[in-house]
Order: C-alpha cells, then structure tokens, then sequence
C-alpha cells in the first residue's frame, strides 16, 4: 500500500449521535479515516460496533433521529458533515458516492421495472436522451453479467434470483457513475456460491470503473479476498488499522485478536469453537477508558481509566490499545491465531470459491 | 389473465346462482298474506285464483326456473305491495340515478380530502421523528423560524388527523349524521329536506356520505406510507440521489396506493348503492331505503330483486378489486394462485 497516495475522503474526529426514546445513543466516538483514491478498504466488526452508522454519515442516510454531533467529513473540498439539506446531499448521493445494500430481497422497488430503476439513476446523474438511456442500462445490466439484459431490462424484480437482484443493485450503483462506492455487506444475504461470483464481479466493476471501495463486513473470508487495507471497528471506533497482511498477521489490538480466533477454519476438530465472552459497551453511558476491556480476560488496569491513543506499528498500521505502550507488560496474542500463517487458503484469492468463509458474529 | 377472468366470471355466475335459490326458497317460506295488498278482504276462492295466476302454485323448480329465466331476460318481476303490480326495474330506474349521483360525489370527495390527509399524516409522522435533532450547522433565524412554523403546522395536521380518524370510527354513524344534519341545516340555512334542483341541499348528505371514506382512506393511506417510507428500496432510492418529493411521490405513494385499490371498488360501488340512514334523514328518493321499507311491507318480489343486485354488486366489486390489484401490483399474478383463491 503506498501512502503517498491520494487521499480521496478524509474524516476526522467524526462524531454520531442517535436520539432514542429521550435518551443518546453515542454510535461512533471520534473516528478518523483516510480513504486512498483506488483503495479496497475494509470496515470489520461485530453487529452494532457503527460500521453501517460510520459510512452512512458520507452519504447523509443517517435514520432521521440520528446526526453528525462533531468532527468533519471532508470530500472534494467539501465539508459533507455540514449538509444538512436534501439538495446538497443529492450530487454526492449516487453520483459521488454509492451504495450497494446488504439484502437485494428488499432493496429494489417492487413495483418498477428494473430498466426503469437503472433509468432512473442514470436520469439523475448522466444527461443523455432517453433513447440512449434504454442502452447505457442494457449495457450496464451486461457489465454486471445478467444474461439477455434486452429481455431483462423490462422484467420486474420478483422475476430474477437473489443474486440477479443483487447484480442489478450493483448495475444501479454504477450507474450513477459514483467514485466511491459502499457495500454494505453486499455478500451476506446470499448464498456461498453466489457470494463468490458477486466479490468477483465487485473486483471486476471497480478496474472497470476506475471506482475506490469501501466494503463492510462481518465475514473476514471476504475481507481477505477483496480488502487493500483494514478497519476494525469496536464499540463506534476504529481500533486498529493496517493492511491486509499486517491485520492478519501481525494484529496488535485484543479485539482484533479475539476476532480472528473466532474464525472457524482455526478451530481444531473436536474442540469447542472461541467466541468472545460479554458483551459490546451499553453505548447510551459515556465509555471509561478502552471499551473492550470489560470483555478482555488480559486487560491492563489502565484499559479501565484512560482511552487509549494510536500507537504507530508501522507507517500503514495502527492500533488503539495500551500494550503498545513501551510501559506496558508483553502480552502475547492467542496461540491459534499464529497459525494463521499456515491457513494458506484465507488469503488464496480463490478462498471464498472453494469455503464457506466467516468469522462468528458473537 | 382473460382466461382467468372468464373463469371468475364463471364461478360467480355458480355462486350467484346458489344465493338465488336460497333467497327464492326462503322467501317461499313466508306466509302468503305478503303477496297480496289486500289479503283480508278476498274470499278462500279469490286467493287461490290469484295464486294460481301468479304461478306460484306450480312446483318450486319451475317457479324456480320461471324466476331466473325471467332474470337473464331482463325483468325482475313486479311490485306486489310497494308500487302494485308495477315492474321492479322500472322503480329501480326511478330511484338508483340519485343515489349514483350523491355516491359519486361523496366519493370524489373522499378521495379528494382522504388522500392529502393521509399522505399529509404520514409526511408529518416522518418530520416529527426529527424533532429533537440539533442542527451542527448554525440556522439562521428567518429559517429557524420557518423550521418551527413548518414543525407547528405538520404536528397539528397529525393531530387533527388523527382525531378526525378516531371520532369517526369510533362515534356510530348515525350520530355525526344527525349533528350534521342539526348543526348544518341550522348554520348555513340550508333546507333539511332534499331538493335534486336545489344544489345547496345536495351539500350535507354529500359531506355526510363522505365522512367515512375520508376517514378510512386517511387512516389506510397513512399506514401504508409509514410501512413503505422504511423498507430498503427507499434508502437505496435516496442513496441514487432521488429527492426527497421524487421518492416520496414515485415511490412511496405509488406503491402504497396498491393495496389500497384493492378496496377501491367496493367501497365506491357501495357508496353508490345509498345510504338507508342519509337518505331518510333528507328524504332522499334515493335506493337506500327501499330494501327496509320493502322487507318491512313483505313485498317478496321486490326483495328477491333487491337481494340480488346487490349480491351482483359485491360481486363485480371483488372482481374489479382483484383485476385492478393485479394490475397495478406486477407481482400478483392471477391466473397462477387462482388454485389458492
């Protein structure tokens, strides 16, 4: 990974609150993030650890009872945290910015055509007549590999399969010619077989487009298979951040630590699979010191008392947690996760079309 | 879909046929003082020769057949005891053209309060989830001010709203119709009774008619929106950049409309078909007093008529709603689940 690279999106301290029943749910504490121009990022963690929150803020699809409290999103010499109106979002919505959702089920409108979903995107952002359009959008529906996209074109989305549906939220993403473009979770609700063809075809839009992706993600088969670099996130905050092979091989942070043990393929026949005991903070009170230290069996007083800072590994990586400090005791990570070296097949691009990739959730 | 539409057709023709043998065998079952106006003054001989004239001595399935022949060539039978001896088509012909033209104006107007207070309702839910949320950026006060009025504005109408839907359903019609009716004729001057050639007459029944159809399509109208305003095709829509009026008009609206239009048709046939309570409050000649009255009168005939229009009616309603739902809904499909139905 070259840092010199451009930096495409850049957030600093972003802060993001939600209102819930006369009370605040504090949901991302004070994140910052460099995105390169190019890069495959990947945002790992657990449900309700604020990835999905974190990049809805770069697109302002926030639910209407949460908001950007502090901290700023910068995007093209723009501040994004700042908007605040329906019309400002709407050019970096889809056409700067796009977004492929977790359950294509439910994410195409039933009652549209899809030509007419595509249509309708492609109206937004590109001025072309309308008889152009009806072929971009055939075009687009053959770059995402649908058969017959002139058959298809006119069909209604009950009458393709959960992977088609998710080949045309894709088609709409790119429609809309965006730079950077957000999968959230775009594997999960498909089956394992379809996952692979869809990782693929992501892999194969983004040389295509020329687009920077940002992927989020429980399931480190598919992190290993796409990501540039990696973010894990804890609690509403990014804990540790490097590159694939640093994340995986060198990982600094307990949670990190405790994630990658919650893999399966590490479990050793005949013994009972890690999870991670506890659970996330109550985000709703303020978070004393490193919030995953009620849930870390090795945790330093200090993990109690005071938030850790970044400490530097390397140029590219990065981690929130006190054993890095020159002070602290040498704890060493789990012994199962040094074997990850030898789990060859994690890292072989062609993992997730042979194995039912994933870490446990819990 | 014709084919699925003939073989509806069909089956109904079946299910209209039962209902008409039940209602012809019940009415057979009355006594037979209902068939003349003036039972107590005819000899034993003079019964029996009218009966006989009637044919309503000849075995049941001819009369039956004698009944539904007559049917399928246009003619119900005649009055016995309303209008004697006067054919029931023509009465009705007399009295279904005020209660179609009172039904449809209440329905227009239905429609036409019903929807912008529904979608207004749902709109308003959607802008008080926000309240609460401080802006980063500072407003100015011309907008704060705008923000607050806009806030006032969208909470009273759900307010208003929802009280409106609450009194409507929950007081029996019957009271509203005649606080209508004293307040209304009180306030404007306008005459109680109904005059076809004075319009301002046609006023309060119109707003009486109307009040439950608002109500409902209100109510309906706004749970729909709030179903559809959180489903994941909404978020990906906005993710393209759609506007917000964009999604909330062409998608939003649209597709909570569909399972609305599944009732359309009922309850604007129904409407049509006359009110018994409005219609006597304003002495209207209309057809919505006629079956009580006629039950009331034993006029056999006269009910058997009436029984079945309206059993044709719920009918055609049911079917319209089922082909108007497939339409507009692309992922029904008629002639496939027609097993299931």
């Amino acid at each position: 990974m070259d840092t010199k690279q451009e930096v495409i999106l850049s957030v600093r301290d972003l802060e993001v609150k939600f209102n819930l029943r006369g009370k605040v749910l504090h949901a991302i504490r004070g994140v910052s993030l460099d995105l390169y121009k190019g890069e495959s990022l990947a945002i790992v963690g657990e449900s309700g650890s604020g990835k999905s929150v974190f990049v809805k803020t770069f697109m302002g699809l926030l639910d209407s009872n949460g908001y950007v409290s502090g901290g700023s999103i910068e995007y093209d010499g723009k501040n994004l945290a700042q908007y605040t109106q329906d019309k400002q979002w709407r050019n970096i919505r889809g056409g700067q910015i796009a977004m492929v959702l977790q359950d294509p089920m439910t994410s195409l409108n039933p009652l549209k055509t899809v030509g007419k979903q595509i249509c309708e995107a492609l109206k937004l952002h590109r001025n072309m007549p309308k008889k152009q359009m009806k072929d971009a959008a055939i075009e687009i529906l053959r770059d995402v590999g649908i058969p017959e996209p002139e058959k298809r074109f006119s069909q209604y989305p009950h009458e393709f399969s959960g992977g088609m549906r998710q080949r045309v939220v894709i088609a709409i993403a790119v429609a809309c010619n965006p730079k950077i473009l957000i999968c959230d979770e775009p594997t999960t609700a498909l089956d394992v077989t379809i996952q692979a063809q869809i990782l693929h075809l992501l892999k194969e839009l983004k040389e295509k487009y020329d687009l920077t992706t940002i992927y989020i993600t429980h399931d480190l088969g598919v992190v290993a298979n796409v990501a540039d670099r990696i973010a894990v996130m804890y609690a509403g905050d990014i804990v540790e951040i490097g590159t694939c092979e640093e994340v995986f091989y060198n990982p600094q942070h307990p949670y990190t630590w405790a994630l990658l043990s919650s893999l399966p393929q590490l479990g050793v026949k005949g013994q009972e699979l890690f999870s991670i005991k506890g659970t996330p903070p109550n985000l709703f009170y303020h978070v004393e010191g490193d919030a995953f230290a009620p849930r870390n069996p090795q945790a330093l007083n200090i993990d109690f008392k005071e938030r850790p800072p970044y400490f530097e590994v390397s140029p590219t990586h990065k981690a929130r947690t006190w054993l890095l400090d020159p002070r602290a005791p040498k704890v060493e990570p789990p012994e199962s996760i040094r074997n990850i070296r030898n789990l060859k097949p994690l890292l072989n691009p062609d993992f997730v079309k042979t194995a039912a990739g994933g870490a446990s959730d819990e | 879909m014709l084919k699925y539409i003939a073989k509806r057709l069909l089956r109904s023709l079946v299910t209209l046929a039962i209902v008409i043998t039940i209602i012809f065998s019940l009415l057979r079952l009355m006594p037979i003082e209902g068939y003349f106006p003036n039972y107590d003054k005819l000899s034993p001989g003079q019964i029996q020769a009218s009966l006989t004239s009637m044919g309503l001595l000849d075995p049941l399935p001819v009369q039956l057949w004698n009944f539904i022949s007559g049917v399928f060539q246009g003619d119900l039978g005649t009055s016995l005891v309303y209008r004697v001896n006067v054919p029931i088509t023509q009465i009705i012909a007399e009295k279904a053209p005020v209660s179609i033209e009172l039904g449809l104006l209440s329905v227009g107007l239905s429609l036409l309060v019903g929807i912008p207070l529904g979608v207004g309702m749902a709109l308003a839910s959607l802008a008080r989830q926000k309240k609460g949320v401080p802006a980063l950026v500072k407003r100015t006060p011309l907008r704060r001010c705008m923000d607050a009025v806009g806030m006032f504005f969208a909470t009273i109408w759900e307010k208003i709203g929802t009280i409106f839907i609450v009194v409507i359903q929950a007081v029996p019609s019957a009271v509203y119709y005649l606080f209508i009716q004293l307040y209304g004729t009180d306030l404007f001057g306008i005459p109680t009774l109904f005059n076809k050639n004075n319009y301002a007459t046609w006023i309060l029944p119109v707003v009486s008619l109307a009040l439950g159809n608002i109500a409902y399509y209100a109510m309906w109208l706004r749970r729909y929106m709030t179903d559809e305003i959180n489903k994941d095709y909404v978020q990906l829509a906005k993710a393209k950049g759609v506007s917000s009026s964009g999604i909330m008009f062409r998608h939003v609206f649209r597709n909570a409309f569909v399972p609305m239009i599944q009732y359309l048709p009922g309850s604007i046939l129904f409407t049509v078909m006359g009110s018994i309570y409005v219609e006597s409050l304003y002495s209207i000649p209309g057809m919505g007093g006629l079956l009580v009255n006629v039950i009331q009168r034993q006029d056999n005939t006269m009910v058997q008529a009436l029984v079945l229009i309206y059993s044709v009616i719920s009918i055609v309603a049911l079917i319209l709603g089922d082909i108007l739902m497939s339409i507009a809904d692309p992922r029904i499909k008629l002639g496939k689940k027609e097993e299931a139905r």
